[in-house]
């Protein structure tokens, strides 16, 4: 069953809901932890299959999400023609970007795609007269899907989880169609894609503008959620923590990367307790899963799962000859 | 298996080099190399190391830029091409340091060789619409044959990683297959391999000039080259040394002198 995986997810989505329909920590943290999957499904796509790094993703991030917020507060637009539009507009960016700066490799491109998030943020905070500038901008109105308004933390968490699935449906697809294999393949070796037809220079200028729009349709979702957009949810910290979901899920793996997702968005709920000691914790907590479980969260807790079970029946089998002994 | 009759002469050239010069820097790698690959034959091209061998190849297949010459593939002038461009004309081939997707299956690493009869775009494929099951199905089945024609069918499902290295290199000759070439590009085929292994490549190589692809080869494995050659090119210095059948070239003074260091009787 090659969706099996997509719909335990999908069941599980649906379970809490009825379970918890009132509960904060699942309509609020969960709305939160679905729109990290989908910026984190898409940057894999660029990252764990494609193996390019982008350290300026929030910025499509904050395209998607100004696009709705100025175009619904300013000019009156509907959310969805917004939102279409902020897609559009974020798609056209990473398109003109990917030529030029996906030529370049490893620490060039970090720097080639930081300095790109850091223009954006700049230009965030400095075009106060369309964004608002460090105050950001508020009053953005609920988004209407054909006429039903979504308001609530229950509602927002339904059309979330609905927009969450869409994206790892879609990437799990994209993985496994020869278009994905094709990305694949750049990864493994560029030298032997290309001699296999693959046009690598036009299949990661596609997988940088595909993770760009994933990211700017949670960005769009992001800012009709908050009724509010402001720099801070888009600068530099925002992109290295969106690469450590990736990375702490283990790349190159759909579920992977939505599971490194739920888990830092879960670890940030956690540790608010301990305002203080936030990023030490945060850090350390990082380095033991890169120190231990170097293929990420998801494969390094199904592997240990595995050993405790195989602990446990070994233990179980042995208990019984030892009476017998006795 | 067909036993088709093995062709001696072959016909019209299928690669025609005129002239090659690569250099880099300041030295001449390739020093206006000249030869003509027929149709339907295995073509090997040997040499000293260093003799410019690979560059020859890394030149054909467009990784470098030639600073002189052409390159004609089937009416075409391949100078200038980008290697995606130069494949989807009919060339493959497989490379001395593996070049495997690591991060795949035997099959998967197979179907990206089908890469030049897919049809589908990234769209269609996010959607997964019907179009793109059928594909799916289609690219499956043509490796699959691939991995058939190189007995590598018990090992499809496999991470390619995980392989023997002699198999990691029929999967590279699989994933050559599977887009259908005219021309084969074998870089060192039997490097690395066992007695075992040299005799079933040969068997394979045959196989493959069998089923109508012409076979380019480079390789280090006298007796391999020798046994299954149909003509020969000898490189030395980034120069054409000598052409002709194998039996030509084992006599040739000029080639023993260079290359093979003194009189040799090859057990072939």
């Amino acid at each position: 069953m090659r969706l099996a995986g997509f719909h335990v997810f999908a069941a599980l989505v649906v379970l809490l809901a009825v379970l918890f329909p009132d509960n904060y920590f699942v309509t609020v943290v969960g709305a939160s932890a679905g729109l990290h999957v989908i910026l984190a499904v898409g940057l894999n796509l660029l990252m764990g299959y494609a193996g390019q790094i982008s350290l300026g993703h929030a910025a499509f991030f904050g395209i998607g999400a100004y696009a709705s917020a100025i175009l619904t507060t300013r000019f009156g637009w509907p959310g969805l023609l917004a939102m279409a539009t902020g897609l559009l507009a974020a798609g056209v960016i990473a398109w003109l970007l990917a030529r030029p700066i996906l030529r370049l490799r490893g620490h060039y491109l970090a720097m080639a795609t930081l300095g790109f998030g850091i223009i954006i943020h700049v230009v965030m905070v400095q075009a106060t007269r369309w964004t608002g500038g460090p105050d950001g901008l508020a009053g953005v109105p609920p988004l209407n899907l054909l006429g039903w308004s979504v308001e609530g933390d229950f509602q927002w968490y339904g059309v979330i989880m609905a927009a969450m699935l869409l994206a790892v449906w879609l990437s799990l697809n994209l993985v496994d169609s020869q278009a994905g294999r094709a990305l694949r393949a750049v990864h493994g070796s560029e030298f032997a894609a290309q001699m296999m037809g693959v046009d690598t220079a036009r299949a990661k200028t596609q997988v940088f503008v595909v993770s760009a729009l994933f990211a700017a349709f949670a960005g769009s979702l992001f800012a009709h959620q908050q009724a509010f957009v402001s720099p801070d949810s888009f600068n530099l910290t925002i992109s290295v923590e969106l690469v450590t979901m990736v990375v702490l899920g283990g790349m190159a793996s759909t579920f992977g990367a939505a599971c490194g997702a739920i888990a830092l968005t879960l670890l940030h709920q956690g540790l608010v307790v301990f305002e203080d000691y936030e990023m030490l914790i945060h850090g350390a907590l990082l380095m033991a899963v890169m120190i231990f479980m170097p293929q990420g969260l998801f494969v390094g807790l199904s592997q240990g799962t595995r050993r405790v079970w195989r602990v446990l029946s070994r233990r179980r089998i042995s208990l019984p000859s030892t009476d017998l002994t006795d | 298996m067909t036993v088709l009759p093995v062709p001696t002469s072959g016909g019209a050239p299928l690669l025609a080099v005129e002239g090659l010069e690569q250099s880099f820097g300041g030295i001449m790698a390739l020093a206006g190399i000249s030869f003509q690959a027929p149709e339907g034959l295995i073509y090997a091209i040997i040499g000293p190391n260093g003799a410019g061998k690979t560059t020859l190849f890394n030149a054909l297949c467009g990784f470098y830029q030639p600073s002189a010459g052409s390159i004609r593939f089937d009416g075409h002038e391949l100078r200038g091409l980008p290697p995606y461009r130069i494949a989807a004309l009919g060339m493959a081939r497989t490379f001395q340091n593996l070049q495997l997707f690591f991060n795949m299956t035997v099959i998967e690493n197979v179907m990206v060789g089908c890469h030049l009869r897919a049809r589908t775009g990234l769209l269609a494929a996010a959607l997964r619409l019907p179009s793109v099951r059928r594909e799916e199905q289609r690219l499956r089945t043509w490796a699959s044959e691939a991995l058939e024609l190189c007995d590598l069918t018990d090992r499809a499902e496999q991470p390619a990683g995980a392989l023997p290295y002699g198999l990691m290199k029929r999967v590279e000759i699989a994933r050559a297959l599977a887009a259908k070439p005219r021309l084969l590009l074998l870089d060192e085929p039997a490097a690395g391999l066992n007695d075992t292994e040299t005799l079933a490549l040969r068997e394979l190589i045959t196989r493959i000039r069998a089923s109508g692809v012409t076979v380019l080869l480079v390789e280090h494995h006298m007796p391999l080259v020798m046994g299954v050659s149909d003509q020969l090119l000898v490189l030395d210095y980034g120069s054409v040394l000598a052409e002709g059948t194998p039996a030509e070239i084992q006599a040739d003074p000029r080639v023993v002198a260079a290359y093979l260091g003194g009189a040799v009787q090859y057990a072939v």
